[in-house]
């Protein structure tokens, strides 16, 4: 029991820098903006307009999903380019695989296996949707992972996603 | 080198809210954006305008639509004389970084109690009838360019037909837009106004005559607050006609207010 809490406690999502793509306007940034403000799991989304980078900050101990700030910047239109997540270890196993599983998520890392990960470790996304087209076609060629194409695979036999992290 | 630099420099980004013709982007999910329009024309042979109220929704990232009033003086009194419904489907979008390409099919339903003088169909006022069409709209980091492909078909009028008026029945269009980002140079925050320059080309064919027009519509537009847009354009015939057209020689202002995530 005290471990479990120990856990909750002490792996989360602290920020996300999320680049998106194909922002010409203002109007269209503040779209985005409001769109993301929607998620009840961000606390603030500070934006770069010029860069078209979006620093967001997350509750703390929220239940974190990546794949609804993907789902929310398309619904305003855009794409995301890139989302890079700082990410609080603690004393995280990845495998020979580069798989490592922390509160029911399931994370591959392309570039670290067979370590262990503590304290804060920046990290992108690179699954589909997460980087640009020709990125991810790129990627692919080189992702020694059978869950890449589709972002799922099956763990303990149950389907599962699969975030593949590239650690910066 | 210095070449490289000095193009970084003056880089502008292309804009893609035309004023004259929908790119094949849409407006965000769950939004609304709620439009005055008015169209002033001097050859009619008097001054003439028309007024056009109109509500645009966001139903999901690839699906919108617009419904529109057409109020105007041009037949005597300032009445209203018609609606518009227009739908928007995006079914492609490739985005990289500092470009995207998109195509979309759109359909228009409109309804008009104008009689037609002219055999030129203008389903946004003149016309009852029905369109489709699609848009490709290619972002190119300092140009966005768009091409629309339409085709219309204007239904019978029998019952406002005076013996000896122009039967109009199918009409082709077609429309090149560009647009630029010429302010802010650089971002800060959402208060600061964009100001955007427009240019595009607007073109007819009638299939059953032949006849050709081909309009050339510069425009301005400014964005407040990051969420109220104003418009100003003009459409110059620049060859081509059709006889009694008359979209000919307008202006446009218009000002557009966007509530953002106001859907459920």
């Amino acid at each position: 029991m005290l471990l479990f809490a120990v856990n909750v406690s002490a792996q989360k999502i602290t920020s996300a820098d999320l680049q998106v793509t194909g922002l010409t306007c203002s109007m269209c940034s503040n779209a985005t903006q409001k769109s993301l403000e929607t998620l009840g799991f961000i606390s603030s989304v500070k934006p770069d307009l010029n860069k078209n980078i979006f620093v967001l900050t997350f509750k703390k101990d929220a239940d974190i999903n990546l794949d609804l700030v993907r789902k929310k910047v398309q619904d305003a239109g855009f794409s995301v380019g890139g989302l890079t997540a700082s990410f609080s270890f603690n004393q995280l196993k990845v495998d020979e695989k580069g798989q490592a599983i922390v509160d029911g998520n399931v994370y591959r890392f392309v570039n670290a296996k067979n370590k262990t990960l503590n304290g804060t470790v920046k990290a992108s996304v690179v699954d589909k949707n997460f980087i640009s087209g020709s990125a991810f076609k790129k990627q692919a060629t080189t992702a020694n992972s059978d869950a890449y194409a589709s972002g799922t695979g099956l763990i303990n036999g149950k389907k599962t996603r699969i975030y593949h992290l590239s650690i910066s | 080198m210095a070449l490289i630099i000095l193009c970084a420099r003056i880089t502008v980004s292309g804009q893609e809210l035309y004023v004259f013709t929908e790119p094949a982007s849409n407006m965000p999910t769950k939004s609304i954006g709620v439009r005055i329009t008015n169209e002033g024309m001097f050859n009619y042979p008097g001054y003439v305008s028309r007024t056009i109220p109109e509500v645009m929704f966001g139903f999901n990232k690839n699906l919108m639509a617009h419904a529109q009033a057409f109020l105007s003086d041009m037949d005597g009194k300032y009445r209203l004389e018609g609606g518009s419904i227009y739908a928007k489907y995006r079914f492609l979008s490739l985005d990289e970084a500092h470009s995207h390409f998109r195509a979309s099919a759109f359909g228009r339903v409109s309804t008009s109690k104008r009689p037609t003088y002219t055999k030129d169909i203008n389903l946004e006022g003149d016309n009852s009838g029905m369109q489709g069409g699609l848009i490709f709209t290619q972002l190119l980091h300092k140009l966005a360019l768009s091409a629309t492909l339409g085709y219309a078909h204007a239904f019978e009028n029998q019952a406002r037909q005076i013996a000896g008026m122009p039967r109009p029945n199918n009409m082709l269009s077609y429309s090149l837009s560009s647009g630029y980002l010429v302010l802010p140079i650089t971002y800060k925050d959402y208060k600061q106004p964009n100001f955007n320059v427009y240019l595009e080309l607007l073109g007819k064919t009638d299939p059953s005559s032949g006849q050709s027009y081909l309009d050339v519509a510069p425009a301005v537009q400014m964005i407040l607050n990051s969420k109220t847009r104003i418009d100003l354009g003009y459409r110059f015939q620049a060859t081509g006609d059709m006889e009694g057209r008359y979209t000919k020689n307008m202006y446009l202002v218009r000002a557009e207010f966007n509530f953002f995530n106001v859907l459920k």
